[in-house]
Formats: structure tokens, sequence, C-alpha cells
């Protein structure tokens, strides 16, 4: 439950600035990560709730919200009136997670690794057209979280709020990178391997001479 | 890397691979070991040493012996070359005899007479000198004096045998000769040992007398002549070439040998030589050898990264100095070996005397080898150094390593040019000899202060480089950027120029001064045939008026325009019983003894000229009136600087005898005479010192005769030579002259374009080397040039430009530097007091012309040359080829 | 909207016979203004060929180049030289600066060689130098400045006069990531600004930067990717 455990803790670590009522905690969440993982509010109080009862957070009453929250969130419920705190338990529990790194030991399960360990073993599934469609996709991604980069708050960075924002693009950015890098690795590998007739691993035509004809534009 | 042994088979292997840079480097170092040990070859094997010459001399006996009389006499071992001196005077009336001489040597010693002279003898109208050697050529002892081609020897007295340029003068075998009134009969021919362009006759000593009678020589046989011996004989009044003295030479410094003056001089001169071509090699070499540096940067930074110290890294550019001198030097000697033995017979056909055996000689060619290894070494040493401190961090990682350039201070460079030129103003005022030891070593001085100055004028440049165009900027940039490179090349042209400028204003200097102290010998646009009786002994003169009259009538019929009038003075020809010559002197007041004193009128005939009237001279205006007056009045005329004035003169008449040594008789006359001034300026020089009218001369019983017949009228060049032609063929050795002022030698001229040719190739070979080495070191820019979008020409524009700025710089740093020992040399040369010249030195003369030429003409002709033999292609990008 | 630079069925053969290699095989390739296009692909698959023949350093064996309209084939060298100082911008990985001449002289040598006179050409090279950022070290020479300040310069030069194509090779491959960043904003805000950009890199970070990203693969053009709206690609991650 990678995801959602981060986004507990994040939510508590949040907490801990002040009492923040639902609507509040999502915008100042969203506004560090930008739109990347985005929160429905009833996720945001489903979490809330399992917080209050773990005793990590606790109810600090009504009202704290200004007149711009108040006529923003103008499908409320009375709920958005409830704000929360961090308790004491709260809180240890936030610096245990600072503390402690992210493990890596349970790689996270990517489809785009299953999917190429599957057609590299199947005859007839052209690996070379796939690696090449995953590669473009990637590459837009790429360049789209770059745009972001160069464009939006995250080029030029006021708030630490902008600085989390920009870093989490670079994650990204280095992320579609390694997959990118990765792909020209596999395709190495396979033409490699292509052109090694003995391993026979993979019987199919090098994927570089199936798509050389293909028309580009 | 221990030793030297890696650095030497890196640096061979790096002239191998770097052929045209080689090259370079062998030629620029080859050519000055070439020519000098070819000229060291020539030289010692034109030089006869002693013991090489003794054969010629001695022949085939062991010594020679001469005396001019009782006395005793100091000599050198070898007294050859005037290296003897009379101890005492000696007694003419007792003469050494071979008695003497046999008490001394032994009475079994054998005594063959030997005379030398020199002898006139007639060959139809002419007079011919000639050697004339006395001895007994069938005597063993005389073997080796002359080798016979053709015909005998003399076997007895009357005959005589003649050497080839006698023959060649219209004698032959079996004819006559008359000598000294002695006839003898030509009876072989063949080759004198000492004498060899110049007409020589041997024959028996009996016929030939010495030249004085208390002179007498002998070759002796009598075994090995000792040093004690000679010591002895010296005492007597003899001196002695020994060859057993020769072969052994004791170890003696006699007081003789000890005037041995001119020697340091000429040794101080030719290091001189030797230091400047030092220099100017080095410095022509030293940017081959930045360049090298630069290729071999990486190799270095690996040595120092893998440990080298940087004496290793060092080693490796200086050894590529080593191997480049070596190779150089030993190809320049081998050709250098060649080229003298090839030349050997041509340089004899313009010598006198028969050159000694070929010869090598080998401390000199050892010398000469190091010379051209030293150089190399030399040329390499900055570059080497410099190398051994770059930046190895920068290099491996594929930087240029340069460091940037450290702004250097000119301290140093300014006070040696200061130590220069005070040192040549020294030895423009020093008053000895040594002025032109002093300045020669001021423009050493000079040129080693200029190089150290060269780094900073180039950085200057550098920096003011900002308005110019895009070009000369990158050049006069990189120039500054990369001065290991640049500095020798520019300070290699700046040198040359600097010889060039020296010995041009030395040379402009000396033409001036031949120019104001030429003596006109006629009035200008006139001119004059001289002609006098060659006379021998015993002969009757020709009869001279006749011979005039032949030659005036010629004269007139190839040139009817030209006026003549025949000059007369006192007919005083040679008389070998007695020679008489008249001279005046002013007697009575001091007014007028001072007024003939006067120095230094110059008069066109300084002699006596004989005339009635001032036309008859040619003098004309308020002078002639004066002149006519005395004249017609029978008084003697005197010229003056600046006296006129009515006085008596002495007419001295004073006979000499045979040798001109012996005051026969004096006689003096006192006359009345014209003191009358002469103004030089206004009229040229007088036409003499002094006339007197016929009158006087009758009077006195004075031989008149006409001297010359002077021309007049429209004498150009065409008409000159057809008079020289019929007037030397109406008497043989009539003299045509005619005056058109001071003319420039040809010689002169020619030495000037040899020397002007010569400091363009060097300073054209500085700015090549520099440039093209630039180039090649600029690839990297030019690729990115090109990529910018440079035209193709753009290389060739760069091109120039690095030959305009090492050419310039060079240029204009050379030409100051040369006025240093130039202004100083001009004025040692220019100061010797010329006898009746109108002006005295010393004389400064700038060839503006010809330093305009060097500073700006050649850099541009340079650069057109440069930027028209560049290739334009430019290089790629190294990364996009 | 006509082409800045298109490369027309380009086929480039070095060599002959045995030795034979083609860099480039029958690509066609255009560059419009206001965009970057970056060429990626492993070494060897003819990334610079194609960049040397955009700049007019080379000549295509088959098919043509041509520049703003203008086939280069019908130039001679000076004339393809003028292309290079008057339409065309190099970047170098290396920067490949002048070290003899101060910043603002390099940045002026395109329009000098162009016969530009000196205070003209300095004027327009201060300006390009204030786009990139730097006009305060105009007077400094290479050796003077860091990596990136030179990196900055070669773009000034590579920008001056208004040109409309800018050729660059690995820009950023000498420098740190933070430094080569800027170089690609400022890469990024030229071609923003109207001109045309090809980039070769061989990093897919820096490729992003591009408009369109060509991947490249012996000699062949295998593969080229536009930008989609960020938007949607936000919704894509999301579902992944």
């Amino acid at each position: 439950m990678g995801a959602g455990m981060s986004i507990r803790q994040a939510m508590l670590a949040i907490l801990e600035r002040g009492p923040m009522y639902g609507y509040q905690l999502r915008a100042e969440f969203e506004q560090r990560t930008g739109e990347t993982w985005p929160l429905n509010i009833g996720q945001v109080y489903t979490t809330l709730t399992r917080l209050e009862r773990d005793g990590l957070v606790e109810v600090v009453g009504h009202g704290g919200a200004d007149e711009g929250d108040r006529a923003a969130d103008q499908a409320g419920s009375d709920r958005q009136h409830v704000s929360y705190r961090a308790t004491e338990a709260g809180r240890s529990e936030v610096s245990a997670w600072f503390a402690t790194p992210v493990p890596r030991t349970q790689p996270a399960r990517d489809e785009l690794a299953i999917k190429l360990a599957i057609a590299v073993t199947l005859p007839g599934v052209d690996v070379g057209t796939i690696i090449q469609r995953q590669r473009s996709a990637t590459m837009a991604s790429l360049q789209d979280y770059t745009r972001l980069k160069r464009t939006g708050r995250a080029a030029t960075p006021e708030e630490p709020a902008d600085l989390a924002w920009s870093l989490v693009l670079d994650s990204l950015v280095f992320d579609a990178e390694a997959e990118v890098r990765w792909l020209d690795h596999c395709e190495a590998r396979l033409r490699r391997a292509a052109l090694e007739p003995g391993r026979g691993a993979v019987r199919h035509e090098s994927p570089a001479v199936t798509t050389a004809e293909e028309p580009v534009r | 890397m221990k030793g030297w042994r890696p650095a030497l088979r890196i640096a061979w292997r790096d002239a191998l691979r770097h052929k045209g840079r080689s090259i370079l480097v062998l030629v620029m170092i080859s050519l000055p070991v070439l020519a000098v040990s070819a000229a060291a070859i020539v030289i010692k094997t034109a030089e006869v040493s002693g013991l090489e010459g003794l054969d010629r001399t001695l022949g085939a006996a062991d010594a020679r012996i001469r005396t001019e009389g009782r006395g005793e006499v100091q000599q050198a071992p070898d007294p050859g070359n005037g290296r003897w001196s009379q101890a005492e005077d000696p007694d003419p009336g007792q003469p050494l005899t071979a008695e003497d001489l046999q008490a001394v040597l032994g009475d079994d010693a054998r005594l063959v007479p030997i005379t030398s002279s020199w002898a006139r003898i007639r060959s139809g109208e002419r007079v011919i000198s000639l050697t004339a050697t006395g001895v007994d050529l069938a005597d063993p002892l005389a073997r080796g004096l002359f080798t016979l081609d053709s015909g005998r020897l003399p076997e007895r007295a009357g005959e005589a045998v003649v050497n080839q340029p006698l023959l060649d003068r219209g004698f032959e075998v079996g004819g006559e000769v008359d000598v000294d009134g002695t006839t003898l009969t030509i009876v072989g021919t063949g080759r004198d040992a000492t004498v060899r362009k110049s007409p020589a006759l041997l024959a028996s000593a009996d016929d030939l007398p010495p030249d004085s009678d208390n002179l007498r020589e002998w070759l002796v046989g009598a075994g090995p002549v000792s040093w004690a011996q000679v010591r002895e004989l010296n005492r007597l009044g003899a001196v002695v070439t020994s060859r057993a003295v020769l072969a052994d030479p004791p170890d003696v410094a006699p007081a003789a040998e000890q005037a041995d003056t001119g020697s340091n001089e000429m040794v101080a001169v030719a290091v001189l030589i030797v230091v400047m071509a030092l220099i100017e090699v080095v410095l022509l070499a030293g940017p081959a050898f930045a360049v090298g540096a630069r290729r071999h940067a990486r190799t270095l930074a690996l040595i120092a990264a893998s440990g080298g110290t940087p004496a290793q890294a060092r080693r490796v550019i200086l050894g590529s100095g080593v191997v480049l001198g070596l190779v150089a030097s030993s190809i320049g000697l081998v050709l250098g070996g060649v080229l003298g033995w090839a030349v050997l017979p041509l340089v004899q056909g313009q010598q006198e005397e028969w050159f000694g055996p070929f010869e090598l000689p080998w401390t000199y060619l050892a010398a000469i080898v190091a010379f051209g290894l030293v150089s190399a070494v030399l040329a390499s040493v900055v570059p080497a150094f410099l190398s051994s401190r770059q930046d190895v961090v920068a290099v491996l990682a594929g930087r240029r390593g340069d460091r940037r350039p450290r702004a250097s201070t000119p301290v140093i460079g300014l006070v040696l040019l200061g130590v220069g030129i005070a040192s040549s103003t020294f030895g423009a005022f020093a008053s000895d000899g040594d002025g032109a030891l002093w300045i020669g070593g001021s423009a050493v001085v000079s040129v080693l202060g200029m190089v150290l100055v060269v780094p900073v004028v180039v950085a200057v440049l550098a920096r003011l480089s900002g308005r110019l165009p895009l070009t000369a900027r990158y050049a006069a940039r990189d120039a500054a950027r990369h001065r290991t490179r640049t500095v020798p090349a520019v300070a290699a042209v700046a040198a040359t120029v600097a010889g060039v400028v020296a010995l041009g204003i030395a040379n402009a200097s000396d033409e001036l001064e031949n120019v104001r102290t030429y003596q006109p010998q006629a009035a200008m646009g006139s001119g004059y045939v001289s002609w006098s009786p060659e006379v021998l002994p015993g002969e009757e003169p020709p009869d001279a008026a006749a011979t005039w009259d032949g030659i005036e009538e010629a004269v007139h019929r190839v040139a009817p325009d030209v006026r003549t009038t025949r000059w007369r003075g006192l007919d005083e020809p040679y008389d070998p019983a007695g020679y008489t010559s008249t001279w005046l002197e002013a007697q009575g007041s001091r007014e007028a003894r001072n007024g003939v004193d006067e120095c230094c009128l110059s008069s066109l005939g300084s002699g006596i000229a004989v005339a009635d009237s001032a036309a008859e001279l040619g003098v004309t205006g308020d002078v002639a009136a004066d002149v006519d007056r005395a004249l017609s009045a029978g008084r003697a005329v005197v010229f003056t600087v600046s006296t006129d004035l009515d006085a008596e003169v002495g007419i001295h008449r004073d006979t000499w005898g045979e040798n001109g040594d012996e005051l026969l008789s004096s006689t003096t006359e006192t006359r009345p005479a014209r003191l009358v001034a002469w103004d030089a300026d206004a009229s040229g020089p007088a036409p003499s010192s002094s006339i007197l009218p016929t009158s006087m001369t009758d009077d006195l019983g004075l031989a008149v005769t006409t001297t010359s017949l002077r021309l007049d009228g429209d004498l150009d060049e065409a008409t000159e030579t057809r008079v020289a032609e019929v007037a030397e063929g109406a008497a043989t050795g009539a003299y045509t002259y005619v005056e058109r002022g001071y003319q420039r030698e040809d010689f002169a001229s020619v030495v000037l374009l040899v020397l002007a040719g010569l400091g363009g190739v060097l300073m054209l070979g500085g700015t090549l080397t520099a440039t093209f080495l630039a180039l090649s070191d600029a690839r990297p820019d030019l690729a990115t040039l090109s990529a910018v979008g440079a035209a193709p020409r753009t290389r060739r524009r760069v091109a120039a430009s690095y030959a305009l700025v090492v050419g310039f710089v060079g240029a204009v740093l050379g030409a100051a530097v040369g006025f240093i020992p130039g202004v100083a040399i001009s004025r040692p040369l220019t100061s010797a007091n010329v006898m009746g010249a109108p002006e005295q030195g010393p004389f400064l003369d700038i060839p503006w012309l010809m330093i305009a030429v060097i500073v700006l003409a050649l850099p541009l002709l340079t650069a057109a040359v440069v930027g028209l033999t560049a290739r334009s292609r430019l290089p790629l990008v190294a990364r996009l080829g | 909207m006509s082409a800045v630079l298109h490369l027309a069925a380009v086929s480039r053969v070095h060599g002959e016979g045995a030795t034979e290699v083609h860099a480039l095989r029958d690509v066609t390739f255009r560059a419009h203004p206001g965009e970057l296009v970056a060429v990626m692909g492993p070494s060897g698959s003819g990334k610079s060929t194609l960049l040397t023949l955009a700049g007019g350093l080379d000549a295509p064996t088959t098919g043509s180049v041509w520049i703003e309209g203008t086939d280069l084939a019908s130039l001679d060298q000076a004339g393809r030289a003028r292309m290079r100082r008057t339409s065309v911008g190099y970047v170098f990985q290396d920067f490949n600066l002048i070290p003899a001449l101060t910043a603002a002289e390099n940045v002026a040598l395109p329009r000098e060689l162009d016969g530009e006179k000196g205070k003209v050409a300095r004027r327009l090279a201060l300006t390009a130098l204030e786009e990139v950022g730097i006009a305060h070290l105009a007077d400094r020479f290479p050796d003077e400045m860091s990596g990136g300040q030179q990196q900055r310069v070669a773009i000034a030069r590579a920008i001056v006069g208004d040109r409309r194509l800018i050729l660059a090779d690995e820009p950023t491959g000498a420098l740190d990531t933070d430094t080569g960043e800027e170089i690609l904003q400022l890469l990024r805000a030229r071609c923003d600004a109207g001109a045309a950009g090809v980039m070769v890199t061989h990093e897919a970070r820096h490729a992003a930067w591009a408009d369109r990203v060509v991947f490249l693969r012996d000699g062949v053009v295998v593969d080229e990717t536009g930008a989609d709206e960020p938007e949607a690609l936000l919704a894509g991650e999301a579902g992944r």
C-alpha cells in the first residue's frame, strides 16, 4: 500500500504546521505536489478519520476557515468546518517517517518491465515496436514534464511550496529519463542478441530492421 | 625515464614523423654550418703554413739563410712574414760570407747562393715587372723551387726559365729577354713555387744580382740546423729559416714575435660574427621547437602524470634539439666539405699564391659542428622549459594547456639596450682601434636586449589591437598568446633588420664621406689624356712632342667637337742614375710662409704647371687677371686658400740616388712670386698648386714637357670611350679621364644589393616560419571561423595578418636597434683625415628610403606573398568531421 | 509555415567500397520557425552528420538541403560560408570560442566576417550577450570565464544578427546539470522567439526541451515524437 501509506503520512506532516480542515489540507498537499497525485476530498476525509481512529490526529473544533475558502467550497457539507490537528503520537509518527528512508526492497510493480519480460519470451511479438512505441510515449511525457517545469510556477519558484512542486517534477523527469535509457538499453541488448544467432533467445528479426522502413511522417 | 635514451628515442621518432618541421630546422642549422665549414676548409687550404711553404722557399735545402750585413738580429722560429727584427744596425760594408756561416754550420755545410730581386723588362712598348730568382736550379738543393713543364733548366750563365704569365706577355721559349742589361735566353717554362699569376724568371745567380749589394742569401745543405745554431747565426746577423726548427719549433717567444698586432682584433671580430650567427639561427629555429613542444604537450603531460619529473619532460624537447642539431651539423659538415673541395679551384684562380695541399682543419670543423649542435639545443631550451611547466590537468582534459602569459617587465631588456647604446657611444669616440670592437659588442648586447623587449612589444600590440580589422586583431592577440613561438620569430626578423639597417647606415655614411671628400681630377665635365714614356735604364726616351702630336691629332679625328689644350709641366723622368724633384717654398715674411703652408688647398694637378697665361690652364674670372699679370711680370704664381700677396719663393731641386734613399744634390733658387687666393668653394679645385712662367723655367734651365692634354666640350661617355681608344692607340699607356663627379663603385652597389637580398631572405624566412607554424597551430580556431561562416579566403587573410604582425613588429624593432651600432660605427668609419678633401668627417647619412622599404614595404610584401601562397581551405571542426 | 531547414531525402556516404559507411540514408527532416527539434540516437547513428549537412559544412551524397528556401547545392563554398554567418548559428559541445578574442569579439565574429563595421558588429554582439545574460562579461577572454559562461557566449555568437537557424551539437555535454538547463532555456527562448533550432543530444532529459524529438539509428529516422498537451499526459500518468 505504498502510495496510500505515503499520502497518510504526508497529510499528517502537513497537519503538524497547524489545525486544518479537509479542503484546506487537500489544497496544501496539491500545492506541494502539483496535480501529480490528485486527491478527491472523500479520500482526504477517509484518511483523516483513520488517523483520528489511530490517535494520530484530533478534532479541534469548528471554524477557522476564512471567507474565501468558504466561498470556494460552496458545495460543502458540515464536515468542512471541522478542523484537525496532529496529536503528540502523530508528531512522533511524522518524525519517524522523515527519519526512515523509503525502502526499495520491494520493487514497485512495473507494468512496462513485466510487459517486456513476457513479450521477449513469446514468439510472434514484435518487441522492437513495443519498445519504440513505449519510448515515444515516455519521451512525450518527458517533454510535457519539461514544459511544465519551464513554464508554470515551477520555472520560477517563489515559495517553498513552488520549490517542492519543482522537485516533484524533477523526480518525474528523472524517472522518465531513466525509462528512456532503459528502453534504449533493452533495444541495444535485443539487437546484439539478434546478431548472435547461437543464443536463439529472440527468434524474430531485429526490431531496428522491422521498424526501419516504417514511414515516419 | 632515468637517462636520455627514451627522450632521444621520442625525439628521433618525432623528427621522422614531422618531416616538414624537421627539414625546416635542418636547413636553418645546416646552412650556416655548411657555409662556415666550406670557408674554413678553403681558408686553411689557402693558408700556407711555415712547414707547408718550406719546400717553396727552401727547395730541398735544410735551411735558407739571409743577411743584410753584420749585426745581431732577432727572429721567430719561422721568420716568414717579417717575424724578425734587426737588433743592431747592420754594417753593410762587411757582408757575411759563406765562411762565416760555415764556422757555425760546420765546414762540410754546402752553401748555394740564391738571389731574389724585382726587375723591369721591356716588351715592345710596354715595361713589365717580374720576380727574378737567381739560383743554380741544377743543384739538388734547389729542387722544388721550379717545376719544369717544357724545355730544359738553365745549364750555364745567360740562360733562364720563365713561368706561363711571362710567356703570356709576349715572350717565348727560345727567345731572349733583357734583364737589367743582361741578355738571357729562355730555355724552358714551368711553374714557379711561389709566384703564380705574375711573371717570374729564374736564372743563374751570377746573372741576377740581388737588389742591393749587402743582401746575401744561401740555400744550406748541412743536415738539420738546430735552434741553437739559428741563434748563433742570428748573433752574426743572419736570419735563418730552418726546416728542423719549423718541424719542431722551440718554445720561445722572442721580442720580434711580440709585435704581433691585429690578430686579437680578428679573433674578436670572428667571435662577434659567430655570436650573431648563433643568435640568428637560434631565433629562426626556436619557433619550430616551440610548435614541436606544443605538439608534445600530451606526451609531456602523460610523462608528468606517470611520475616523470619536469626535467625528464624537458629532455624530450631538448632531445629533439640534440637529434636535429647533430643531424643538421653532420649534413652541413659533409656538404660543406664537398663544397669547399669544389670551389677551391675557383678560389685558386683569384689568388696570387699557390694553395697548400687540401686540408680539413679538424679542430675548426669540430667547433663548427658544436656550433650547430649548440644552436639547436639553445633553440629548444626555452620551449622545453616552458612545456615542462605546462598545466598538466588542462592538457590531459584535452584543453589547450596554455598558461596565460604573465605580464613580464622589459627591465633587463631595456638595461641591455642602454648598455648597448653606452658602449657603442664609447666605441664611436674611442681613439684607438678598439672602437669597432666596442660597437660590434654593443650590437650583440643591443640585439639581446631587444629580444627581451619583444614579448612586451608584442603584448602591447595585442592590447592596442582592439580597433584593427578582425584578422589583424586575431593575429596580434594570437601572437601575444603564443609568445614562445612568436617572440623568436619576431626577434629573428628584428635581428636581421637591425643588421641590415646598421650596415646600411654605415654604408650610406661611407658613401656620403666618399662624396664629400671626393677630389675631382679635372673641372667637372672636362677631361684629360695623360701619358708619360716608360723608359728602362740606358734607353733613349721617345720623342714626347711627336707622341703628343699623334695623340692630339687622333683625338681631333674622333671627337672634332672636343677642344684640346696642352698642359705643360716640368720634365722629371725616372732615371735609375738619379731622380730630380722640384718643389716650391715661400720665403720672406711670416705672412707669405703661412699663406703657402695653409692646409690644404685642393688642386687638380698637385704639381707645378708651366704656363704663360691663365687661359692656358682654363682659369677664368677675377683670378685670371691676377694670374696673367703675375705671369707676364715673370713671377711664379702660388695658389693659396686666402692670401693675396707678392712674395718670394724658393725653388728647390733635389736629386736622389737610384734607390730613392740618398740625396745626391740639392739646389735652391729664389724668385719673385705672387700668392693668389683660390676660392675652392666657388670654383672647385685649383688647376695646380703653382704656375711657373716659361721665362722662369728657361732662366732656371728646367726642362719643360707636355704633361697632359686637357679636353673640353661635349664629352659624353661614347666620346670618352672613342678618345680613350685612339689615345691608347696613338701612345701605349695613354690614360684618358673625364671628370663626372663622384661615381659609386659598382662593387659597392653589388655588395649593398647582396646585403639587402640576404636580409630580405632572412626576414622572409623568419616571417614564413612563424606564420606557417602559427597557422598549423591555429587549426581549431580556423575550424571555428569556418563554422561561424568565414569565407575560405579568411585563412589567407589570417596568414597575411600574421606575417604582417611578425614582419612589421620585427622590422620596426630591428630598425630602431640597428640605429645604435649603425650610427656609432659610422663615426670611426668616416673620421679618417683625407688629405686635401673639401670636407672632413665624421659623416652620418641615414638611408631613410632603404629603412622605409624594410620597415613598411618588406612586411607588406611578405604578407602579400604569404596571403597568396597560403592554402585557402579552412579545416572542418574536429568534432563535426 | 515554410521550414527554415529542410533536408530532402538526404543520404551521405563516407568512404568507398569495403570501407563505405552510410552515415545517413534517405533522411527527410524539417525544422520550422519557433520550433526546437532534438535529434537523438546512439553514437554512429548519423546525428552529427545531419548537423554538418544542415550547416553546409558538408554536402550530401544524394538529396538536397534547403535553408530558408535556398538549396545549398546551388551555392559555392563562399556562398555557403555566407549562409553560415547570416542564417545559421552553430553551438558546439566544447564551445569553440577563439581564445585570442574577447567574448564580445567572439560574438561579433560572424557579423565582422560578413563585413559589418566594427562598431555596429560590437553593438549587435552586446545585444546578443545581453540576451544570454552576460553583457557584463563582454570584454573578458574565454579563459577568464566558466564553462557555462563560455557556452552562453557561444550561443550569443550563434544568434547574433537575427539568425533563424541554430544548430547545436551536444551544447550541454561539457556542463553540469544546472548550467546545462540554463543553456537549454536560452535555446528554448530563442526558438520561442521565432528561430528554428536543431539540437543533437544523447540525453533524453535535454531532448525533452524540444518540441519534437527525432530518433536516428543507423542513418535512418526511426521514430519521432511531437508534443501532446500536458494535461492529457498527466491524466495518462495518473492512470498508469
